[in-house]
C-alpha cells in the first residue's frame, strides 16, 4: 500500500491514528434527517458496533462508509484520507450483507475470487488466495458448490471469505446474523469475533440486538435518532449507561421514580444511591441487582406481590407489583427458596449493590 | 347409493379443482382450434387432392408436395430470408430491449412507470396500425426523407420503404415490447444488494452489468428471444406492408399459395416446414438458455 497521502503524525505520539473517522456526518432523505451530525472513531483492529433500534441511522451510517450513500455534510476518513471522492468500487472496505448477497450463478470459488478477478489478479494467484480464504473460514472442499447448495451458516462464511480475500482495511457487517437460527447465531458470533480478532481487521458491525453487541464488540456505539448516544466498552455501556435510553436499550432495566437530595436517592429498602442530581429522578435498577425473598409477617421495608413469574432456563424471572402500583422485574438464579415464591405471594425486595444503580433526571 | 348424473358429477369435479378437470375447458378449446386444424393441415400436406368449387372431391396419400418443396430453390431462398430476418430481429430486440430493462432495474418508481406504459401501450395498438405508421415515417415523402431533404443532407428521397431495411425496422419496433416484458419480469426480481456487493468487491458498473446482471437475466432473455423469434419468423403483416408486396417470406408464401394460387397442399407443406424449422430454432434457444441457467437447477440443500 502506498503511504504517500497518509498524514504523518506531527508529534509522533503513541496514540495511533484512527482507521475510520467520521466527523459530523449528516444524511437526509426527503427532508428526514437520518444522520444528525454523527461523529465516531474506530481504532486499529477493534470491533466497533453500531447498536440501535430500526430507523436510528446505523445502517445509513454503514452504507455511507461503504460508499453506497454519500453524506450530505461531514467527513468520512479512512486512514486519515477523505473517502467521499473515492468511488464505491475503489474503497478498501469490505461489506458483509445481511442477506449475504452471494452471486447465485457463481460457485463458491468464483464468488470468493470475484473481487480478485475484478482487480485483474492472475488466475494462479486467485486460485491460491481463494483456497487460503476458504481454509480460513473452514470451507475447503466446497469450491464447486453453488450458494443455493449451502446452509445459512456456510453462506455467511462464503460472504466473509469473499471480502477477507481482498484484505480490506475495514470490514463492515450489516446485521450478518439475522438470517441464522438462534442456536447457530451464538456459535457464529463467537467464531466471527475470534476470526476478526485473529486477522486483526478493524470491523464496524451493525445490529439491533443488544446481546449480540455485548458478545461481539470491543466498543459499542449506541445510536438514537441519527446521533451517537454513547460510545464505550460493552461493560461501561451496560454498567454506566449515559442516558435512560441507553439503560433501557442495553440490558433490561427497571426504572424507579424517586427524589434526590443532598447527593443521594433513598430507596424503599433503606439503601441509598449516590447521585449528582437533585429533585425528581428515575433510578435504573438492573433486574439481577434486586434480591427477592418471601416476606415475613413482621418485616418492614420494600414490599410487593408477585404478579407473574416464569422460568428462563436456570433463571427465574419475576414481575413484582409494588405498593404504589409500579412494577419491578427481578431475575435470579433458581434455587429452592425462589421455587417457593408463587404468583400472588407477598415478597420483600432488597438491592444487592446500590453503587450499580444510576439516577437519571426525570423527563 | 344413487349415482348423480354424469353431467352433474363433471360439474362437481370441475368446481372441486381436482385432477385435470380444471384444464378441460382449455383443452377443449385447444383441440378445436389447434389440434384438429393441424390434423387437417397434415392430411392436406401429405396428399394429392382434387378441389371442385371449394370442396375436396378426392384425396390420396402422397409425399409429392413435400419432396418438391424441399428441392425447390425458391423455398430455400424464402426460408433463408425468413430465418435471417427473424434472427436479426431477435438480435436487435435483445440489443435494444436489454438497456431498457436495465434502466427499469436501476430507475426510480417514476422511471419504471414510464417504461411500463411506453412498453405496454404499443401492444394495445393494432400491429397493422403501427405498420402503417412506419409507411408514413419511412415513405418517399415520409418524415425521415422530408427531414433529411429539409436539411439538405440528401437531394432526392432515399428508397427506404419497400426494402428489407423497412421490414427489419418495422419488425424490431413491433416485437421490441415482447422482448422487454420478460426481461423486466426477471430484472424486477433482482436483488439490488448483488450490485452493491459487486461494486464493493471492486467491479465497475460495466463489469457488474456483464458479470452479474446479464447472466442473471438469461431466463428473461431466453423467454423474450423465443417469443420474438416465433412471432417474427411467422409474421405476415409487416413484410407484406413494409416490403411492398414483393418481400416474400415463409408466411407470405403460405398466404399466396393458399389464397391466390389455391394450392392448399403446397400451402400446407410450406406451413409445416415453417413450423418444423421454427421448433428446431426454439430447441436451440431452449438449449442455450438451459446452459445459461444451470445454476438455477443445482440440487437445493
Amino acid at each position: 500500500m502506498t503511504t504517500a497521502a497518509a498524514p504523518i503524525p506531527a508529534t509522533g505520539t503513541a496514540e495511533a491514528a484512527p482507521v475510520v473517522a467520521i466527523r459530523d456526518a449528516v444524511k437526509r432523505f426527503a427532508g428526514l434527517t437520518v444522520l444528525d451530525r454523527c461523529s465516531l472513531v474506530a481504532q486499529e483492529g477493534e470491533i466497533l458496533t453500531l447498536l440501535g433500534s430500526s430507523g436510528c441511522g446505523k445502517t445509513t451510517l454503514l452504507r455511507c462508509i461503504a460508499g453506497f450513500l454519500t453524506p450530505d455534510e461531514g467527513e468520512i476518513l479512512i486512514d486519515g484520507r477523505d473517502t467521499i471522492p473515492v468511488p464505491v468500487n475503489r474503497r478498501s472496505v469490505g461489506v458483509v450483507f445481511q442477506s449475504y448477497a452471494l452471486f447465485p450463478h457463481l460457485t463458491v470459488a468464483k464468488n470468493v475470487g470475484y473481487g480478485l478477478r475484478m482487480r485483474g489478479v492472475p488466475a494462479a494467484e486467485i486460485g491460491r488466495r481463494v483456497a487460503q480464504a476458504l481454509q480460513t473460514v473452514s470451507l475447503t472442499g466446497f469450491e464447486e458448490r453453488y450458494p443455493a447448495q449451502l446452509s445459512g451458516g456456510q453462506q455467511q462464511r462464503v460472504a466473509i471469505a469473499r471480502v477477507l480475500v481482498l484484505e480490506p482495511r475495514v470490514l463492515l457487517l450489516d446485521e450478518p446474523f439475522n438470517a441464522l437460527d438462534a442456536k447457530l447465531r451464538g456459535t457464529m458470533q463467537m467464531e466471527m469475533r475470534q476470526l476478526i480478532k485473529r486477522l486483526g481487521i478493524t470491523a464496524i458491525f451493525v445490529t439491533h440486538d443488544q446481546e449480540e453487541a455485548l458478545t461481539m464488540s470491543d466498543r459499542i456505539a449506541v445510536m438514537r435518532a441519527g446521533r451517537i448516544e454513547q460510545l464505550d466498552t460493552p461493560e461501561a455501556v451496560f454498567d454506566r449507561p449515559a442516558s435512560a435510553y441507553v439503560a433501557d436499550f442495553v440490558g433490561a432495566s427497571n426504572f424507579w421514580n424517586g427524589v434526590a437530595s443532598k447527593g443521594r436517592v433513598v430507596l424503599p429498602d433503606g439503601q441509598s444511591v449516590p447521585t449528582a442530581l437533585d429533585g425528581e429522578v428515575r433510578v435504573m435498577l438492573r433486574p439481577h441487582n434486586v434480591l427477592i425473598e418471601p416476606a415475613g409477617a413482621d418485616q418492614a421495608g420494600w414490599r410487593g406481590s408477585v404478579r407473574f413469574r416464569r422460568h428462563v432456563g436456570a433463571l427465574m424471572e419475576y414481575e413484582v407489583e409494588l405498593a404504589d402500583g409500579a412494577s419491578l422485574r427481578v431475575v435470579a438464579l433458581r434455587d429452592e427458596t425462589l421455587a417457593r415464591i408463587n404468583v400472588g405471594d407477598r415478597v420483600a425486595l432488597r438491592l444487592r449493590d446500590p453503587a450499580a444503580c444510576i439516577a437519571f433526571p426525570r423527563a | 347409493m344413487t349415482r348423480r348424473p354424469l353431467l352433474l358429477r363433471l360439474v362437481d369435479e370441475l368446481l372441486s379443482g381436482r385432477g385435470i378437470w380444471p384444464a378441460v375447458p382449455a383443452i377443449v378449446v385447444l383441440v378445436v382450434v389447434a389440434v384438429i386444424p393441424f390434423g387437417v393441415l397434415l392430411s392436406l400436406g401429405f396428399s394429392d387432392i382434387v378441389v371442385s368449387r371449394g370442396v375436396i372431391v378426392s384425396q390420396e396419400l402422397s409425399l409429392r408436395h413435400l419432396t418438391t418443396a424441399l428441392a425447390d430453390p425458391l423455398y430455400h431462398t424464402t426460408f433463408r430470408r425468413s430465418l435471417t430476418l427473424a434472427l436479426t430481429t431477435t438480435f436487435f430486440c435483445s440489443l435494444l430491449g436489454f438497456p431498457v430493462a436495465y434502466l427499469f432495474l436501476i430507475g426510480g418508481p417514476w422511471v419504471r412507470r414510464i417504461i411500463l406504459v411506453l412498453t405496454i401501450a404499443p401492444i394495445l395498438t393494432s400491429g397493422i396500425v403501427r405498420t402503417y405508421a412506419w409507411i408514413v415515417i419511412l415513405g418517399g415523402r415520409g418524415v425521415v426523407n422530408a427531414t433529411l431533404m429539409e436539411f439538405g443532407l440528401i437531394s432526392q428521397p432515399l428508397r427506404i420503404i419497400n426494402t428489407h431495411w423497412a421490414v427489419l425496422i418495422g419488425m424490431v419496433q413491433i416485437h421490441l415490447p415482447i422482448m422487454i416484458l420478460p426481461l423486466i419480469a426477471v430484472m424486477s426480481r433482482h436483488d439490488s444488494r448483488l450490485e452493491e456487493a459487486s461494486a464493493n468487491l471492486g467491479a465497475s458498473r460495466l463489469a457488474t452489468l456483464r458479470t452479474i446482471i446479464l447472466p442473471l437475466s438469461v431466463p428473461g432473455l431466453g423467454t423474450g428471444a423465443a417469443l420474438v423469434f416465433t412471432l417474427s419468423y411467422t409474421t405476415f403483416v409487416v413484410p407484406q406492408l413494409l416490403g411492398g408486396g414483393n418481400y416474400l417470406n415463409a408466411a407470405t408464401m403460405v398466404y399466396e399459395q393458399v389464397v391466390y394460387s389455391l394450392e392448399w397442399s403446397k400451402g400446407a407443406v410450406t406451413a409445416m416446414i415453417l413450423m418444423a424449422t421454427c421448433l428446431a430454432v426454439l430447441l436451440v434457444f431452449a438449449w442455450l438458455t438451459h446452459i445459461g441457467t444451470r445454476w438455477t437447477r443445482v440440487a437445493q440443500r
